[in-house]
This record gives C-alpha cells, sequence and structure tokens, in this order.
C-alpha cells in the first residue's frame, strides 16, 4: 500500500523533473518559440499543480493514498 | 413529526426539481433515439470516415486485413486497430454491409457505458433517481450524442474502459471486504482493457489508471499484473506485425504521427468545460476530498488520467469524442459524491426534524445541479412541429444558420438547419432526412454513369452502387506527410485519366494528388449532402468532347 507521504513525494520528484526538462527543451534547440513558449507555459503550470500537491501530501504520513 | 413535515407542500420542492431533472434528461434521450434512428436510415457516411469503417469490416468479413500497402490499387488502408470491425462482422454476414451495423455496435455500447455509470453510482447509494440521472448524463453530453451512434469506434473503447474501470473498482472493493483476492476478476479486467486498447490506441490513458490505481493499493501486485498484460499487448501487435508484413505498424503507428494544434486543443478544454462544468466541478472536487481526507479510488484516477489525456484532442485529425472517457468518469464521480453527502446525511445524528430539513435542501440542490448541467449542454433537432414547440417553450432558438461547408466550390450563404446546439455552428447532430438521402443517391448515380470506381473521398457512393473503394485520403495524407507513402502508381492512374469520376468533400490528399486532380479533372456537378458540398469532377478530356 503507497501512504500519501509516499504518494506526494513521487508527485514531487515527477514534477520537478518536468519542470527541469521543459525549461531545458530551449537549451537542446528544441520549440518554435524563444524563449518560454505557450505550450511550455501550460506545462510548466501543470508542474506546479503537480508539485504543489504533492508537497501538501506529504505532511499527511502514513494514511493510505 | 416527520410526517407532518412530509405532509406539507414544502416537502414537494425537491421532488419536482428532481422530477423536472429527469425529465429533462430523459427529453435528451428521446432526443438521441430520433438521432440514431435517422442515422440508422441513412446509407452514406454522415461522418467524413465512417464508410472507410465499414470497408474494414467488410475486409475482415473476406478474411482479409485492411492493413495493407497505399501504394498499389486500391490504394486503400486502415489506421485502426481491428475488435471494433471484428465485433459488427456477424451482422455484415448476416445483413451485407449496411452503414447501420456499425452504428447499431456503437450506440448500444453507449447504452451499455450509460448502464455501468448507473450501476457504479447505485452501488454507493442505491438511489435509482441518481444513478439514472448519471448514466443519462453521459448519453446527454453534446459529445456522446455527436458521436454515439456512428460507425466510428471511439464509443465501443469508452465501453470497454467503463466496464473496466467499474469491474476494478468493485473487484478491489469486494476484496478488501472479503479479505481475498478476486484474480478471475482482475483477469476480465485485463482482457476488456486489451480490447478496449485493441479497439483504439487511445485506450492507453485507461491502462495507465488502472494500474496507477492498483500500484496505490498494492504495488507488487500491480507489477505482477502489468508484466504479462505488457506481454500479451505486445505478443498481439507482434502477431499482427508479422500477419500483415509490417503494415499494421504503418497503418496505426506511423499513420497516426499528426501534428499538435495547441489551439484546438484549448479550445476543445474550454469547451468541455463550458458544457459539461456542474460534471467536472463536482468530480474536481471528489477528487481532491479522496486526495486529502480519504483514499483515491480508481473513479478518481481514471478521472485525472483521462482529463489530462484530452489534450490530445489537440491533434490533426482528432477531436470532442476524446474526452468522452473523462466524462464518463465525471458521471461516476458526481454520482457517487453526490450519494456520498446524502448517506452522510442520512447516518447523522441530527435531530430528525433538523435532518430532513437538511436532506431536503441537499436534494433541493443536487436536483438543481442537473437541471443547470442539462440546460449546459442543450442541443436538439428542431424538424418537427413538436421538437420546435418544445424549442421555444424553453426560450431556445428553433434553427441555426450556418454555411454550407466546402472545400471545392465557391463559397455559399448560411441557411437554416433544424438543429441547435451549445456547440456552436457545428454540423454533426443533426438528424440526416431524405433530401440528405436523395443527394447522396445521385451523387451514386453520377459515379454509376461511368465504368470506374470513383476516386472519392468517402466511401458510401461506390459501395452503394457495388464498386471497389478507392483510397483513404485521411491516411493518404498522413503517411504523405510522414514519408511513407509512393504515391506514383495513383499519380500515373490519375494523370491518365483512368477513374471517370472524382468526388471530394474536403480534399483531404496529398497536394500532389490535389494537382493532377487539378489539371485532369473539371468539376461537373455539386451536391449538397448533410451541409457538406459534393464536387463531382470528371475527366477534361471526356467534358472537352460532349457537345
Amino acid at each position: 500500500m503507497i501512504t500519501k507521504r509516499q504518494l506526494g513525494l513521487g508527485l514531487l520528484i515527477i514534477a520537478i523533473t518536468g519542470i527541469v526538462a521543459l525549461l531545458t527543451v530551449d537549451l537542446v534547440g528544441a520549440g518554435a518559440f524563444q524563449g518560454i513558449g505557450p505550450a511550455q507555459r501550460l506545462g510548466l503550470l501543470a508542474c506546479g499543480i503537480v508539485a504543489l500537491t504533492g508537497a501538501t501530501l506529504i505532511p499527511l504520513g502514513d494514511k493510505p493514498a | 413529526m416527520i410526517a407532518t413535515i412530509r405532509s406539507r407542500p414544502l416537502y414537494l420542492i425537491p421532488a419536482v426539481i428532481i422530477g423536472l431533472a429527469l425529465l429533462a434528461f430523459i427529453g435528451y434521450f428521446v432526443v438521441y433515439n430520433i438521432y440514431a434512428f435517422a442515422l440508422f436510415r441513412f446509407p452514406f457516411d454522415y461522418d467524413q470516415g465512417e464508410g472507410f469503417e465499414l470497408v474494414d469490416t467488410i475486409l475482415f468479413s473476406r478474411g482479409e486485413w485492411p492493413y495493407r500497402s497505399n501504394d498499389s490499387y486500391p490504394f486503400y488502408s486502415s489506421n485502426y486497430p481491428p475488435v471494433f470491425h471484428i465485433v459488427i462482422v456477424p451482422l455484415v454476414w448476416l445483413f451485407g454491409p449496411h452503414y447501420w451495423t456499425g452504428r447499431l455496435v456503437s450506440y448500444v455500447g453507449t447504452l451499455i457505458t450509460a448502464v455501468a455509470i448507473g450501476y457504479a453510482v447505485q452501488r454507493v447509494g442505491r438511489r435509482w433517481w441518481l444513478s439514472l440521472l448519471t448514466g443519462l448524463a453521459f448519453l446527454a453530453s453534446n459529445y456522446v450524442y455527436h458521436v454515439g451512434p456512428l460507425f466510428r469506434q471511439h464509443m465501443f473503447m469508452v465501453m470497454l474502459e467503463t466496464v473496466a474501470i467499474v469491474l476494478l473498482a468493485v473487484t478491489f472493493d469486494k476484496e478488501e471486504a472479503d479479505g481475498r483476492h478476486y484474480n478471475k476478476r482482475i483477469l476480465v479486467v485485463m482482457v476488456l482493457l486489451l480490447l478496449a486498447g485493441y479497439t483504439k490506441q487511445l485506450a492507453y490513458a485507461t491502462v495507465i489508471a488502472t494500474f496507477g490505481f492498483m500500484f496505490l493499493r498494492d504495488w507488487k501486485r500491480a507489477l505482477k499484473w502489468a508484466i504479462p498484460f505488457g506481454l500479451a499487448t505486445g505478443a498481439v501487435f507482434l502477431l499482427l506485425n508479422i500477419a500483415t508484413d509490417g503494415e499494421w505498424f504503418v497503418a496505426t503507428v506511423t499513420a497516426n504521427v499528426n501534428e499538435f494544434i495547441e489551439g484546438q486543443a484549448i479550445g476543445l478544454y474550454k469547451q468541455w468545460f463550458s458544457l459539461h462544468t456542474v460534471l467536472i466541478v463536482v468530480a474536481v472536487l471528489t477528487v481532491v476530498y479522496e486526495l486529502y481526507f480519504s483514499r483515491l479510488s480508481a473513479y478518481a484516477i481514471w478521472f485525472v488520467v483521462a482529463a489530462v489525456n484530452g489534450a490530445t484532442a489537440g491533434k490533426w485529425g482528432a477531436g470532442e469524442s476524446y474526452f468522452a472517457t473523462a466524462i464518463a468518469a465525471s458521471c461516476i464521480l458526481t454520482g457517487v459524491a453526490f450519494n456520498l453527502v446524502l448517506n452522510k446525511i442520512t447516518g447523522s445524528d441530527l435531530a430528525p426534524r433538523r435532518k430532513l430539513w437538511v436532506h431536503m435542501i441537499v436534494l433541493s440542490l443536487i436536483g438543481g445541479l442537473f437541471l443547470v448541467q442539462a440546460d449546459k449542454v442543450f442541443h436538439m433537432p428542431t424538424h418537427s412541429p413538436l421538437l420546435r414547440s418544445i424549442a421555444v417553450a424553453l426560450g431556445k432558438p428553433t434553427e441555426q444558420w450556418v454555411p454550407p461547408q466546402t472545400s471545392c466550390s465557391a463559397d455559399l450563404p448560411p441557411e437554416s438547419i433544424p438543429y441547435v446546439d451549445n456547440v456552436a455552428a457545428g454540423l454533426l447532430g443533426r438528424p440526416p432526412n431524405s433530401a440528405d438521402i436523395a443527394a447522396g443517391k445521385r451523387i451514386a448515380h453520377l459515379v454509376a454513369e461511368g465504368n470506374t470506381p470513383a476516386f472519392s473521398e468517402e466511401a458510401g457512393f461506390n459501395l452503394f452502387i457495388g464498386r471497389d473503394v478507392v483510397t483513404n485520403p485521411t491516411q493518404l495524407l498522413n503517411l504523405y506527410k510522414n514519408d511513407r507513402v509512393d504515391l506514383t502508381d495513383m499519380l500515373a492512374m490519375l494523370d491518365a485519366q483512368a477513374f471517370d469520376t472524382i468526388v471530394f468533400r474536403a480534399q483531404f490528399y496529398p497536394p500532389p494528388v490535389l494537382d493532377v486532380i487539378g489539371q485532369r479533372y473539371v468539376t461537373t456537378d455539386l451536391e449538397q449532402m448533410n451541409g457538406f458540398v459534393y464536387c463531382i469532377l470528371r475527366p477534361r478530356n471526356l467534358v472537352a468532347t460532349v457537345p
């Protein structure tokens, strides 16, 4: 059984990985826009929500997810 | 005390509101059937691509694969997996290759989905009216209405997904209650998911949700099931690829790599929310509640994954139907949430009089929310005096003014369409009528005047007069964009004017095909069917010799 803390940590890791990936997209030359494009903005927003959700789940401890 | 309150007219308020909500959604169900039965009688494509799904079914009924090379005549291949078409094969054997066969199967699939939704809700609260409302709310969605009775595999996939998720949730509840595993039931869930995936690739979202839920409950068990499931899925894929000489991969993977149109995805998300606001808001609140105050259910995970997967509606060729899975999940979550609230009130230790009042207020609110949702998805044909009168009585318009869609003629002025829909200016949803059938027959007659099959964007006209179906234009376009089709033979035949007739509706063919048609053929007739202009072209040299 996965706990709320484990789920929170999992979501946080996924979100941080996503944010890093979205920000490094431009470094490798992908994407049609200079700077942060509209799709990246949406992706960053989604990752932000996931990160926030993950962070707020961590204090809930060992309750089942 | 309770008897005194029950006898008061005030107690009738929730009953009336819920009764009105039931009436509204039963009305939508009647409208759905009007549309479905009109489609069953319509012998041509209503939505571009339906005919090609019929061709796939015909090929399967003959023991042939629809996954074949597009490089040589008849330049036909399908980009859809086989399950939906194989299910229809017995109907084609019994009754012949008719459009109604696939439309009927898809329609029945939506009814089964609605029953599964109702069953999932009924288990939580045993309130028949709430179960009925949530099942009917699914059928009342504009998106489900538009595509439910079409010869398209999408809603059949949604049916398999929904039954799989409901069975998964029921099984886990039973396992936790009984303290033992029911692996045979989980096996059925896996088979349903496999069938859903081989009905349409989009079912991967439900597979992710299923294993996500199992992982949260028992991660070792999730892994134990994921490995054989992955192996079985891969083995079927490999067998299909070997059996078709690699054409399966080209047809179902390469041809589905399309560009992503961000504006289309965002526009559809906004539309989905504006049409299904009540269902989505209640579903999201339920997910938040489960996340922080309870345990995540299979339905909550399914809703989140399906809603995120809605982004794929932004792919070229995709559309509103990509939200159907999320709509099914939101209907279940809405019904479950309302049941839990009502259960909480019933089980509370409030004083009987107060409990009754709270119950009454909450029932009224639930009924009111369903009425708001009913208004959000408003759609109805208005071709009969009765339906027009109902629209007028509801304060709704009785017609839409939409210009016929054309890709191959001069623009035409807007025309009155006896159908209204909160999805603005769409052509899906209007029941086809006798004028549409007559127009289709005139096009088929024009094709029959020649000796060859038509080079047609829709399969229906060739099928109607028993000739070969030539080309699947969107498939050709997708493969052309991915540089996986050799057009040499096709262009040579068109250059030699080997086809007596060309039929255009949207000019989906690859640019070189359109170029050579423009050079060798000329438009001779225009027909209008289902709000679309069809252009019939003939060889230039033939037209030139006609006095």
